[in-house]
């Protein structure tokens, strides 16, 4: 890859965390690759905490090629497959197998007006890495800083799934933008004469939402999530 | 926060029954206390005595680390399972079945940790959590460089190189076995509502760790004056032994109800000072004074500095690391760009929560090596500092040729 100037880059990553790790805790981490369609590469994991052998999280990630001169997408060619093929397992291994899981789901665009957002967010110098590109992790940080302190105070991520578009420079100044997801086929009750679209989800104390991460100055997207959200355990 | 870092303290190890629960509640559901067994009645035929290291816990799960610990009774004579117990002593049915429901239940948990050692060293430390050396006064724990921890020019930041001395104060305090709370005090400032602050801190870097490096950091305390407390770092390759980092901190207490320092009550040293080292400090202390400057002389400013959620602690109080980020967000780029900061001397004033804004100033001097030396400020909007600090910056190595610096972010 090297040689013809290709580089991997992130497409959609989704983590799902059911108990979160505390100080001292020791967890294992299994993580493998596999093929994925002709022009990416997917990396899955597994942890798991070491004491009890309980699953605590899973994550799936898509990867697509890119010329790093042109900043096209590139198919995987048959030398690159090889070259890498080697090192994944050779059944097909998922971390998520069951149907119709949420890894797969559509993420809607957020469109204005928004409910929340943090506007003129800018890289740090501790966000760049060595390519002196926004670090992916950094990305996350971003798309919490525009959520309701009334969730984040009392809710815990048990959801997350990002959808990669644009890269972002040190340059640039983004704004981070958030909004209730409704799901489909909620109800609808009018409040006062205005409708409030309810999600089944509000029963179980769970709450969903869209997220959107622009530029400041011409409102290119850079990418676009989900997150789930679950009440702290005591 | 300026108070987390307050755990850097070390305390008496006193097990008490208290501690094992409040540790029990802490870290887990039904874990076996093996550091702190005491016999279920009261005669005192068997008194077992605790480790002076509390064995770490994985997960709320004691794990002994090194061969299995013998206890021993009063006269000093080792027993191991329950069965010679019994032979010896037939009459004490009950208490004995009591004692071996606690040795099986432990050897149970030991049976569920299917680790084998690959290496001597891991025997003793296998989950990196660190341990207690040297006549029990030297906290070390190893860690390596993860890939997330360096900087464009393949080396640990200094923000790494700080959350391992942090790391290393805590889990010093922690594995003594004390009651840890928020803010690590110990039991008689709990009770005067007490907490330990930094009130200074003098890093010399010699030589940044890589990526897959493992740093081996030793900590330990000593006495400060009258009223403070001072820790040391040292670290170093733990492959080859070289020297990578020395830091020396200075703490005081604080009252955090009224927010004001407080001399060291005698109860309070009576607690910690069987702890401390008699040593110099490992950094020669810096005796020139940090001076203060306002805008007309700082050549780069930078405002507008806010926290961001991540940045917080569970107090809601920035963390002490992150001030560094911001007075190096200040500093000019050719500098971080050339250069590396080979020391740095900090002096905290004041502690700054989520809805702060900060401004960053810095004045760059040349102090005629070929050293460069700049003057920090980290201010509030309304003047009051934060914190002052001194950096100094030595011309990178040559940059490692080849293309290692793409390190691909997914190696397949």
């Amino acid at each position: 890859m090297r040689k013809l100037h290709l580089i991997w880059v992130t497409a959609r990553m989704h983590i799902e965390v059911y108990k979160y790790p505390a100080w001292s805790d020791v967890i294992e981490i299994e993580t493998w690759c596999q093929n994925e369609g002709r022009i990416g590469t997917r990396r899955d994991w597994i942890l798991k905490d070491v004491a009890t052998g309980e699953v605590i999280g899973r994550a799936t990630s898509k990867w697509v090629m890119m010329n790093e001169d042109t900043r096209r997408l590139q198919k995987v060619s048959d030398d690159v497959k090889e070259e890498y093929l080697v090192f994944c397992p050779r059944e097909p291994r998922l971390a998520f197998p069951e149907e119709n899981n949420k890894s797969l789901k559509k993420i809607s665009k957020l469109e204005d007006p928004v409910q929340y957002s943090r506007l003129g967010l800018m890289p740090r110098r501790a966000d760049l890495d060595m390519n002196q590109h926004v670090n992916n992790v950094t990305y996350i940080g971003w798309v919490l800083e525009s959520m309701p302190e009334e969730i984040i105070d009392t809710h815990e991520l048990q959801t997350i799934t990002l959808d990669y578009r644009r890269e972002c420079q040190r340059d640039d100044v983004v704004d981070s933008l958030t909004g209730p997801e409704l799901v489909e086929g909620s109800k609808i009750h009018g409040t006062n004469g205005s409708a409030t679209a309810i999600t089944r989800e509000d029963d179980l104390d769970c709450h969903q939402f869209l997220h959107l991460l622009r530029l400041s100055s011409d409102g290119q997207e850079i990418n676009r999530g989900r997150t789930e959200w679950r009440k702290k355990p005591t | 926060m300026v108070a987390t870092a307050a755990t850097s303290s070390f305390f008496p190890v006193t097990p008490s029954p208290d501690s094992s629960d409040s540790k029990k509640k802490r870290l887990g559901n039904g874990s076996i206390n093996l550091g702190g067994i005491k016999s279920k009645t009261s005669s005192g035929n068997l008194q077992v005595k605790a480790n002076a290291q509390a064995p770490p816990k994985i997960n709320g799960t004691k794990v002994v680390t090194p061969p299995a610990e013998v206890c021993k009774n009063e006269d000093g004579v080792s027993f191991h399972p329950p069965r010679t117990f019994i032979n010896q002593l037939p009459d004490w049915s009950m208490l004995l079945a009591a004692i071996t429901t606690v040795f099986l239940a432990a050897e149970k948990q030991w049976m569920m940790l299917d680790w084998k050692p690959k290496r001597p060293d891991m025997l003793i430390d296998p989950f990196g959590i660190g341990k207690i050396v040297q006549d029990g006064l030297v906290f070390r724990q190893n860690f390596s460089i993860r890939s997330y921890e360096i900087g464009a020019d393949q080396t640990a930041s200094i923000e790494t190189v700080m959350n391992h001395l942090q790391e290393t104060a805590l889990n010093h305090v922690g594995s003594a076995g004390l009651l840890v709370d928020g803010f690590g005090s110990t039991p008689e400032m709990c009770k005067k509502n007490l907490i330990w602050v930094v009130t200074r801190m003098q890093v010399v870097v010699d030589r940044y760790p890589t990526w897959g490096n493992v740093a081996q950091v030793d900590t330990w305390v000593s006495a400060s004056g009258k009223n403070c407390m001072r820790r040391d770092w040292l670290v170093r390759d733990s492959k080859t032994g070289e020297v990578l980092t020395r830091a020396s901190s200075i703490w005081v207490m604080m009252n955090k109800v009224t927010r004001r320092l407080s001399k060291m009550p005698e109860e309070v040293r009576g607690e910690i000072e069987p702890y401390f080292m008699n040593s110099e400090p490992v950094v020669a202390e810096d005796g020139r004074k940090l001076v203060k400057f306002d805008d007309s002389s700082a050549e780069f400013v930078r405002k507008g500095l806010t926290p961001r959620w991540s940045d917080l602690d569970v107090n809601q109080h920035v963390n002490n690391v992150k001030y560094i980020g911001w007075i190096l967000e200040s500093a000019p780029l050719p500098i971080l760009e050339t250069r590396e900061l080979s020391s740095m001397t900090l002096e905290y004033r004041r502690e700054c929560g989520r809805d702060s804004v900060l401004q960053s100033l810095t004045a760059v001097s040349d102090n005629g090596t070929d050293e460069i030396e700049c003057q920090h400020l980290l201010r509030l909007e309304d003047g009051s500092e934060v914190m002052r600090g001194r950096t100094q910056w030595r011309p990178k190595n040559a940059k490692i040729s080849g293309n290692v610096g793409q390190i691909p972010a997914d190696t397949a």
